[in-house]
């Protein structure tokens, strides 16, 4: 291991083409996560914040807030069921948003959510008229105590503080009672609606699991169905698609890596064959110089990760707010360093057949 | 060149990983390359594939047709602006219907008044809608129940909707689209929700006046009122939220996979040289002439990269014809020709190095063991 490591300080010049390569790929694996991330984060946060057990939506509205009504009878019927405790009124319609002292054209994008039961890190629902903001509106020039003219019919709603990852459909949420919400909706969207009674979906939770809760109201009302958090934030529509397809680019990604490790500590195993040679001459195990070789790729990767850590987070606080949507958080660099030094492992263990072979007679030049 | 193919053939994992490496960075470039145009057109396709030269937006909107909404005054303003020829009302929304499968799907329908103001472009198959509850579907959803002759039926409300017509490259939002009469959106609209009042436009498609263009109407109409935006079809299409975040992140990662193809092999060529620096010298101090030398290894840049190449479009193939989600992805011949051309370029152009050091290479030193310090 010392030698390796000893061999990594001497001459760095010899790992510098490979530590460049590595920077790339980790870069990669990194921009490609935090895009995924950034993705999601924007369409789901105002699902994921949600601290109910379920959603209950209508029977045909695919899991779409904007198609789906819940009527005074449902909402009746699943407050009934044995298995549910609390049971709040949701519903959201998205609208620009007239900022003061912004361009008559420069509009925020809004998602005004009408809520009963608030979400993870949102207050009480506030007074008629007024809204938590979402803090990606800040990047809109939105400031509390200002008031915001949302949609067409310029409704007035009055922002009384910030609220963190609450996005949803790339809009910043801003958090009302029903009243607020249903009065935005009735004045800007007249094809959508609601009577007083109708809300679009509800937020329910039970003394029992998730899946318990679910199974309740399911049984305890026909027009309507139930998902737990996890499973509503999958139903928004493309969710699963994009992470199943980045994920999937993310794979062949920590594959490349993998093959460009192997492919360098081959060449390098290979330029170092008389050497091992000597090595197992004078008594050296071929694990150890396996070992060695191990070190070396994980010293490798672990200085190009850092490299590329440090590239990505300067990337993204060069990319202006809502421009690529990158989201760089430590758990997505972790999990990339994590994978790309599994990725060196393996790679490296190309070598192991190439070391075991080396013969110690030639070291006397056989 | 004898000695080109012995040495690869002698080294087969050396150069089987480079070809490899390659070949997967190839797949991901082309299969992205893929899938930014397929989201782009499932996305947008709708807006760049119908026929209103200009589409006039409300500012509330941002761009996005189910956001807009056209008031009765702003409908005025649009008529009464210099330079507008005739007007149509475009109306947007997502329902949830069942398919000729019987599946509970999501489906986009767009109303359009005037077919030359709103409908697709282009058919390639059947006719445009003549009586109420018809529509024209897009080719890339004929698969997934929405196929010709089909019926469609909005949920709640059962209203149906039957295919009369498929056009290429018309989805909006990525997800079945429908293009239908005006009216029939209406209906559908208030089929699904009791408590609606008649819903407004979302866009208005606009022609210009004969001898005017569509920048003149552009300009006119975005001069009534700053709650009017008006787009070309193309600009229309381009600045739809999301499709420059798209392009733009994209860019950054047909960057950074292109930057890692040239070091790979630049690397692998310059490690491979000076390995063999001493046999090199050797031949050189035999008479090989340096020019051999360094066709040899340009020829095997050529070759792995080609192969690599090759590999990558193997793996492409294939997935380029599927459809992911409701995206429909595509072969990408100009993608794979540009990408082709421009690796190769970069591949070649990376070995140069490797060839600079065997030009240099002095024969004397075969005479020192020079070549192996």
């Amino acid at each position: 291991m010392k030698l390796a490591l000893r061999e990594l300080v001497r001459k760095p010049g010899r790992f510098v083409t490979a530590t460049v390569i590595l920077t790339l790929i980790a870069v990669l694996l990194m921009f490609l996560g935090g895009l995924l991330d950034g993705l999601l984060r924007l369409s789901t946060g105002a699902i994921r914040a949600q601290s109910a057990d379920a959603i209950v939506y209508s029977e045909s509205s695919q899991s779409s807030f904007l198609r789906s009504r819940i009527e005074a009878d449902d909402r009746a019927a699943i407050e009934a069921a044995d298995g549910v405790d609390e049971v709040g009124g949701l519903g959201v319609v998205l609208l620009g948003a007239r900022v003061p002292g912004n361009g008559p054209r420069d509009l925020a994008n809004v998602a005004v959510w009408g809520y009963e039961l608030p979400p993870t890190g949102v207050p009480e629902p506030p007074a008629p008229g007024e809204a938590y903001a979402d803090e990606l509106l800040q990047a809109d020039g939105v400031e509390v105590g200002q008031e915001l003219l949302i949609g067409p019919a310029r409704t007035p709603i009055t922002v009384v503080g910030w609220v963190t990852d609450t996005a949803y459909n790339g809009s910043g949420g801003l958090w009302a009672d029903l009243d607020t919400w249903r009065e935005a909706l009735a004045q800007n969207r007249p094809d959508a609606v609601l009577a007083d009674d109708v809300v679009q979906a509800l937020v329910i939770s039970g003394p029992g699991d998730p899946a318990e809760v679910v199974a309740a109201a399911d049984a305890a009302n026909e027009g309507t169905y139930a998902l737990t958090v996890d499973d509503a934030i999958s139903a928004i529509p493309g969710v699963d698609e994009q992470s199943g397809t980045f994920n999937q680019i993310l794979g062949v990604t920590v594959v490349i890596a993998l093959v460009v490790i192997a492919l360098f500590f081959a060449l390098l195993t290979v330029e170092r064959t008389a050497l091992y040679g000597v090595l197992k001459a004078i008594g050296a195990r071929s694990r150890t110089i396996f070992g060695g070789l191990v070190v070396q790729a994980a010293a490798v990767t672990l200085i190009a990760s850092a490299i590329a850590g440090v590239l990505v987070v300067v990337l993204d606080l060069l990319i202006p707010p809502g421009s690529i949507p990158l989201y760089v958080s430590v758990g997505r660099i972790v999990l990339s360093v994590v994978l790309l030094l599994i990725a060196a492992v393996i790679g490296s263990a190309f070598s192991l057949r190439r070391v075991l072979r080396v013969d110690p007679a030639s070291a006397l030049g056989n | 060149m004898f000695l080109a193919f012995r040495e690869m053939s002698r080294a087969k994992v050396r150069f089987g990983l480079l070809t490899v490496a390659l070949g997967m960075l190839v797949f991901l470039i082309l299969f992205q390359t893929s899938l930014q145009n397929g989201l782009l057109t499932s996305f947008v396709g709708a807006i760049r594939n119908q026929t209103a030269p200009v589409l006039v937006y409300s500012v509330d909107g941002q761009r996005v047709i189910q956001g807009s909404i056209i008031t009765p005054d702003l409908e005025q303003l649009v008529e009464e602006a210099d330079g507008v020829g005739e007007v149509g009302r475009i109306g947007q929304g997502t329902f949830s219907a069942t398919n000729a499968d019987g599946e509970l799907t999501d489906v986009t329908v767009l109303g359009y008044e005037v077919q030359d103001l709103g409908a697709p472009a282009e058919l390639v198959e059947g006719r445009y809608p003549e009586s109420a509850g018809e529509a024209i579907g897009s080719s890339n959803d004929a698969d997934a129940g929405f196929g010709l002759g089909e019926t469609i039926v909005v949920q709640p409300g059962g209203y149906e909707i039957t295919i009369v017509g498929l056009a290429d490259d018309v989805q909006l939002n990525a997800g079945a689209t429908l293009f239908v009469t005006y009216g029939d959106y209406v209906d559908a609209v208030k089929s699904v929700n009791p408590d609606a009042g008649d819903p407004l436009p979302n866009v208005l498609g606009v022609a210009p006046a004969d001898g005017v263009g569509p920048e003149e109407v552009v300009t006119s109409v975005n001069g009534q009122s700053t709650d009017l935006d008006a787009l070309t079809r193309s600009d229309a299409a381009d600045e739809t939220p999301g499709v420059a975040q798209v392009r733009q992140s994209f860019q950054v990662i047909f960057l950074l996979y292109g930057l890692v193809i040239p070091c790979v092999t630049g690397l692998f060529f310059l490690i491979i040289t000076f390995q063999k620096s001493g046999a090199l010298t050797l031949l050189r101090a035999i008479g090989a002439p340096a020019k051999r030398l360094v066709s040899s290894l340009l020829l095997q840049a050529v070759i792995i990269v080609a192969a690599g190449y090759a590999i990558g479009l193997a793996l492409y193939t294939p997935l380029s014809q599927r459809r992911l989600g409701g995206i429909q992805l595509r072969f990408e011949t100009t993608a794979v020709v540009v990408w082709a051309v421009l690796l190769l370029v970069l591949g070649i152009g990376s070995s140069l190095i490797s060839a600079r050091r065997v030009l240099k290479i002095d024969p004397i030193e075969a005479t020192t063991g020079g070549a192996n310090r």
